[in-house]
């Protein structure tokens, strides 16, 4: 499942962060692109899972999705997910859970038309995965870090 | 790699990747996808685990490939587009070998910015013996000597053994040259089964090189 190499490289991302700073971390806030329908509860379930005896075993994970607008280079016009619903609804007849698109985002144009004009000249803002915010806690107490 | 179209990259690919003991083949052209063609995984999809993209696996070689994500079709993309997608390409590639081929479409343009993001490599440089070709894969090799890459020089179709005399099908060349061998097109589709000439001179090519 795609939702764990993702947890996996949050959670690698903060401690790369956090090397050399003596914190413990609280919550991570993570920006996901809509386009990419990760399921956030098996992502929450992946993160808990891996967390475990790291500085972020205490935090939560909170999940927004960013929807994005697309724009069409080709009539100029935006348009939003709900405005292609069947075109995405028949990637995922085709291709079910696993489709290409929850993987790579990027690939949205090669499945996704303009449905004013049928172009597939479109691009999306907000492709990538984000780690919004983090909060943490300065790590000064007697016990240490764990 | 090759700013060239048509010079047989996809073919030098896969027999580089098949004459290495074990070796991850990723096929970054986005758009032709041609490597699954090549070993016969059209219609093959990657499967998708923790890991990340399970390769299909051919004899020694592990192959990823866009077309095993989209399945058969177009893949059309606006350019600001093609270097995530090859990123994530790489990115979640689930690679366990020691070697790892990249199999670049022909160009100067994301394919070769991407690469250099991601890792340091050894340029393997394809053309034919025709100016064009030579003079358009010029402006590819002053860019990565400018890089501080060398690069190694590969010469497709320069050569054919006619009854045996050797016949220089497009006129005279410098370099590493590489067989034209009209058999090897029985072999689109089943290229790990092909042990001719052409796959001997790259068995060469690549002990030389190591």
């Amino acid at each position: 499942m795609h939702e764990w190499s993702v947890a996996e490289a949050v959670i690698r991302t903060v401690q790369d962060w956090a090397d050399g700073r003596k914190v413990r971390i609280k919550r991570v806030v993570l920006g996901i692109p809509a386009v990419s329908f990760l399921d956030s509860d098996l992502l929450k379930e992946a993160f808990d899972t891996l967390k475990r005896d790291s500085i972020l075993e205490d935090a939560s994970l909170i999940v927004r999705f960013k929807s994005p607008t697309f724009h069409c280079n080709s009539c100029n016009r935006d348009f939003s997910l709900d405005d292609v619903k069947d075109q995405l609804d028949k990637v995922r007849a085709e291709f079910g859970e696993d489709y290409p698109m929850h993987l790579i985002p990027a690939l949205a144009p090669a499945f996704i038309s303009c449905p004013y004009c049928g172009s597939h000249d479109i691009s999306a803002k907000a492709q990538d995965i984000t780690i919004d915010q983090l909060e943490v806690e300065e790590d000064g107490g007697p016990q240490g870090s764990g | 790699m090759s700013a060239k179209g048509g010079v047989g990259k996809s073919v030098v690919s896969s027999l580089i990747a098949l004459s290495l003991p074990k070796a991850t083949l990723i096929d970054l052209d986005v758009h032709a996808m041609a490597i699954p063609k090549l070993f016969g995984l059209e219609g093959r999809l990657h499967e998708v685990t923790s890991k990340g993209i399970e390769p299909f696996r051919v004899k020694n070689v592990a192959i990823v490939s866009l077309s095993g994500i989209v399945k058969d079709r177009f893949v059309v993309l606006p350019g600001g587009n093609v270097a995530p997608t090859m990123e994530s390409l790489i990115a979640f590639s689930d690679i366990d070998t020691d070697y790892v081929v990249f199999d670049l479409p022909p160009g100067l343009g994301d394919e070769v910015l991407v690469l250099e993001r991601v890792t340091d490599f050894v340029p393997v440089v394809v053309t034919t013996p025709s100016r064009v070709s030579r003079k358009v894969v010029d402006y590819l090799l002053k860019y990565l000597e400018e890089r501080g890459k060398k690069a190694k020089v590969l010469v497709n179709m320069a050569y054919m053994e006619c009854n045996g005399k050797t016949v220089k099908p497009f006129g005279d060349y410098e370099g590493f040259g590489l067989p034209l061998d009209p058999d090897l097109e029985n072999y689109v589709g089943r290229i790990q089964d092909y042990e001719g000439p052409v796959r001997a001179k790259v068995a060469e090519f690549i002990s030389a090189l190591f």
